[in-house]
């Protein structure tokens, strides 16, 4: 009775266990990574920049790098109790990964000065131009996201519909078929001159261009995902007094989704492209066009900071676009890698 | 026990269930694909009459053009010549009241086995009424805890059963089907041929098998149609009368395997 009782108490694991387990690994991975970012704080805060330069953010910049580094500390500490907060010991290399780039970056550039002015500006330039420039920034990213999402949505669901059709009808086949193989090829960019005088504004015609280039490959990928349809799901459908309408509608287009997501993906990549270069040469904003601008005042602490965005907003969207196909498509898990 | 030719007067098996199906009649029903422009003859001239509620084997060689039969009894296909009616009335296109059960089980990947089984009452906008039957279907083949499985998520014997209720839930007067065990293990196989057997005797309805196995024809069917090679003609019927549930070591049965086998051409090996 009594050594089953001490058994309980002392636990089934012996001391050193606690070093080989998830919680210790996570912690001392979590407490190197923040170690790391502090590193980076210390070089950026206590090595004078070189002389000559002027760069106002070092402070605030080395004040992030142990922000960062303190909430690294926190997660790791908390990984002990929280198994949610061990996934910080999956991203500990990227961090460490990370903290020596940036370093690199800082002590190449705010202080050695090896690189050439102003192409490469330090962290904290690019840090400044985010704090100082926030609101033309983000102008820019709300302008960009909706000319992006208007054009986008636009061409997503003509090209969804048009993909059904050829794929379903005969006569939508006959028509849209030849016209989708001799422009659908040419580079929604190439309309751009025509698409600028013919629309009554950059916006729309920038619009048209978005959706042009989504639709193509959302068309084709619907298309070949209608036509690639079980022909036995229709027999089954049929004998149990389906309507056409039905087909189409419960079967067709569900056996299609996931090539039509393939299609989608395809088209965000190229409105993207599409977008900037729209950006660039008519719309007079959205990230495309700061990113013309920084570059005409040789502001190229904003390029950076504009890509930086810029970035953050395109794989954002991907990433919106893989939720959502996730959550619609979740049937295919046991079926296909993933 | 042996009843030559097509117009043969049916013997009818003795079953103690209600009967609700349907009957089937085939008039001199000829059928011929297209190939690159020539003639293929499938079917000639194949006359059958299906009795109310019996269950009828087609046997016959692969490539014979058994399931082009099916797919006309079913809808899918009009015949180049000759009439198919049921109850009377020509088949001009499919209807739920004749589902096929095909040698796939041909579910939708991206629905759940219980909203698979919907499918019919579904597309004829009786979702709304029908909830109980599709229960009762599940619950007939015995997959009530499996409502909510996909469809790869079911073993081939699971896959063929909710195909089974998908088309019982419709309660057809005329249910075919089209080897629709051919895909499985030996072992599921029997166990499944058992289950057929005694859905038929419980729901009643009108049953015609493709298969290619004369056992399970013998096991199953009250009457086998012996189908030559293509063009198909129908070459003999052999009429099983032991009563249901069959025994699968029951020397009778034997014997009829050898009659069918002759008729087969194929009782050299015997």
């Amino acid at each position: 009775m009594s050594s089953i009782a001490d058994e309980v108490r002392s636990g089934p694991k012996p001391a050193s266990g606690f070093l080989a387990s998830p919680a210790a690994l996570s912690l001392i991975g979590g407490l190197a990574a923040a170690a790391a970012w502090c590193g980076v704080a210390a070089i950026t805060a206590l090595w004078p920049d070189k002389p000559e330069s002027d760069w106002d953010y070092t402070g605030a910049f080395a004040a992030l790098c142990a922000a960062v580094g303190l909430a690294l500390v926190l997660a790791a500490i908390a990984g002990v109790r929280f198994t949610r907060m061990r996934r910080v010991r999956q991203a500990v290399p990227w961090l460490l990964a990370l903290a020596l780039f940036v370093a690199a970056w800082e002590v190449i550039t705010a202080k050695l000065g090896w690189l050439p002015l102003p192409f490469f500006p330090p962290p904290q330039a690019i840090l400044e131009v985010i704090i100082d420039d926030w609101t033309r920034l983000g102008e820019g990213t709300i302008a960009s996201l909706r000319l992006l999402a208007t054009g986008y949505l636009i061409g997503a669901a003509i090209g969804f519909v048009a993909g059904v059709a050829i794929g379903w009808s005969r006569h939508a086949s006959y028509w849209i078929h030849p016209v989708l193989r001799f422009v659908g090829p040419l580079p929604a960019t190439a309309w751009l001159p025509l698409a600028f005088f013919v629309f009554p504004t950059s916006f729309s015609a920038s619009i048209f261009l978005i959706a042009l280039a989504t639709g193509f490959p959302v068309t084709v990928l619907t298309w070949s995902g209608v036509a690639g349809v079980n022909s036995a799901y229709y027999d089954i459908a049929r004998t149990l007094g389906a309507s056409q309408r039905f087909l189409v509608l419960k079967v067709a287009v569900p056996a299609a989704m996931p090539h039509v997501f393939v299609g989608l993906f395809m088209g965000l990549g190229t409105s993207f492209a599409v977008l900037v270069v729209a950006e660039m040469l008519g719309v007079k904003a959205g990230l495309g066009w700061y990113l013309q601008w920084a570059q005409g005042w040789a502001a190229y602490a904003n390029m950076y900071a504009a890509l930086l965005t810029m970035a953050l907003l395109c794989s954002g969207l991907i990433t919106l676009l893989f939720r959502l196909r996730d959550r619609l498509l979740s049937w295919q898990k046991g079926l296909v890698r993933w | 026990m042996v009843v030559a030719g097509a117009s043969a007067e049916v013997t009818r098996s003795t079953r103690d269930n209600p009967v609700r199906g349907a009957t089937l009649t085939l008039r001199e029903v000829s059928h011929h694909f297209d190939l690159d422009g020539q003639p293929l003859p499938v079917l000639d001239r194949i006359s059958l009459r299906i009795s109310r509620g019996e269950f009828v084997a087609l046997l016959g060689p692969s490539g014979c053009g058994k399931s082009t039969l099916l797919r006309l009894v079913a809808g899918l296909n009009a015949p180049s010549a000759g009439s198919l009616l049921v109850d009377g009335e020509v088949i001009d296109g499919p209807d739920p009241s004749r589902v096929v059960v095909f040698q796939d089980p041909t579910l939708y990947p991206w629905r759940t086995v219980w909203n698979n089984v919907a499918l019919g009452p579904e597309a004829r906008g009786l979702l709304g009424t029908h909830r109980e039957r599709i229960e009762d279907a599940l619950r007939l083949v015995g997959l009530t805890g499996f409502a909510n499985a996909y469809p790869h998520q079911l073993s081939g014997g699971m896959s063929q059963r909710a195909a089974l209720a998908r088309a019982l839930v419709n309660d057809p007067k005329l249910l075919i089907l089209d080897e629709p065990l051919g895909q499985l293990d030996s072992l599921t196989r029997i166990t499944m041929q058992s289950e057929l057997v005694s859905l038929w005797q419980r729901v009643g309805f009108t049953a015609l098998l493709v298969t290619h196995d004369v056992e399970e024809s013998l096991f199953l069917s009250s009457r086998v149609v012996v189908l030559s090679e293509r063009p198909a003609q129908i070459r003999a019927e052999v009429v099983n009368t032991r009563p249901y549930p069959r025994h699968r070591g029951d020397p009778h049965l034997a014997e009829l395997r050898h009659e069918v086998f002759a008729r087969l051409g194929l009782d050299a090996t015997w």
